[in-house]
């Protein structure tokens, strides 16, 4: 029973290994309209990334908006009025840093 | 009353496969020997045989510690999946800070914060390796800058430019135009 197992498990982790090595944690923000911006993480394997944090940090590194991502692993927050960028934080290392030049106008 | 069907002769194709078919197939298992030099190369690279990496960028002092950075592959960053281009670095701590260091972390471009301070290095202090995004609008005067932070607390920077750092890396960005 566990010999005719192996071979099945073998093509198992054969097949699945190269997802388990790259999962890097991406993040995307949109303005959805002149005051709102939406946020939507993820690791680059396909998965979402609900309850990660994703904080708004002011320029002078005063966190705007201390947030964790839904269970759609998207966050949506109004505008800073001060210069701002998102940080998505999936642990120290796996970090996506996105300023606010770079999130799109609606 | 039977007749006979009269058979056809063999074709010439058919000719030529039964008699050379085992000569062919040797030539097939002799196929994977053209894979067996790059195999080597990586699997001695991996081991840490023939050094760091293929490129060995050598000892950068960071406060007072340093560590020794190397380039795994000496190409253009690869594009890994929807998280963009990544560009592999390993990196071996010296021999004092093995015990002090806690993490280490590269970046392009000053880090903001130590929160943001950018992909992490894993494995042994011996040999760590780190996967780096580059952005496709990274500047060619861009700098590479490593973090490096201490079990007491202690943070402390450095930074060489991208050129020194991989100018493969520099090539491709120039090859590609700065996107805006």
């Amino acid at each position: 029973m566990i010999s005719a197992f192996r071979p099945v498990l073998l093509m198992f982790c054969a097949t699945f290994s190269t997802a388990a090595l790259a999962h890097n944690p991406m993040c995307e923000c949109k303005a959805i309209d002149a005051e709102q911006i939406q946020c939507t993480g993820g690791f680059s394997d396909g998965s979402g990334a609900p309850g990660v944090t994703l904080d708004v940090i002011g320029y002078d590194e005063t966190i705007l908006v201390p947030g964790k991502l839904g269970a759609d692993s998207t966050l949506t927050f109004k505008k800073p009025g001060a210069e701002f960028y998102v940080l998505f934080d999936a642990g120290p290392g796996h970090v996506v840093e996105i300023d606010q030049a770079d999130i799109e106008a609606p | 009353m039977s007749k006979a069907i009269p058979a056809s002769p063999p074709s010439r194709a058919s000719l030529l496969w039964h008699k050379w078919r085992f000569h062919i197939n040797i030539l097939l298992l002799l196929i994977p020997l053209g894979f067996m030099p790059k195999y080597f190369a990586d699997a001695s690279l991996f081991r840490g045989d023939s050094g760091l990496g293929e490129r060995e960028i050598g000892e950068i002092q960071v406060g007072p510690w340093s560590l020794r950075l190397a380039e795994l592959r000496n190409e253009a960053p690869r594009l890994t999946g929807p998280a963009g281009y990544m560009k592999g670095f390993n990196a071996a701590l010296c021999e004092l800070c093995r015990d002090q260091v806690k993490a280490t972390y590269l970046r392009i471009g000053k880090p903001r914060s130590l929160r943001a301070a950018g992909a992490i290095f894993f494995g042994t202090p011996y040999r760590m390796g780190a996967m780096l995004p580059v952005p496709e609008k990274t500047k060619a005067d861009a700098e590479l800058w490593i973090t490096m932070e201490g079990w007491d607390g202690a943070m402390h920077q450095a930074s060489i430019p991208l050129s020194q750092a991989s100018p493969a890396t520099l090539a491709w960005l120039n090859k590609q135009g700065g996107k805006p």
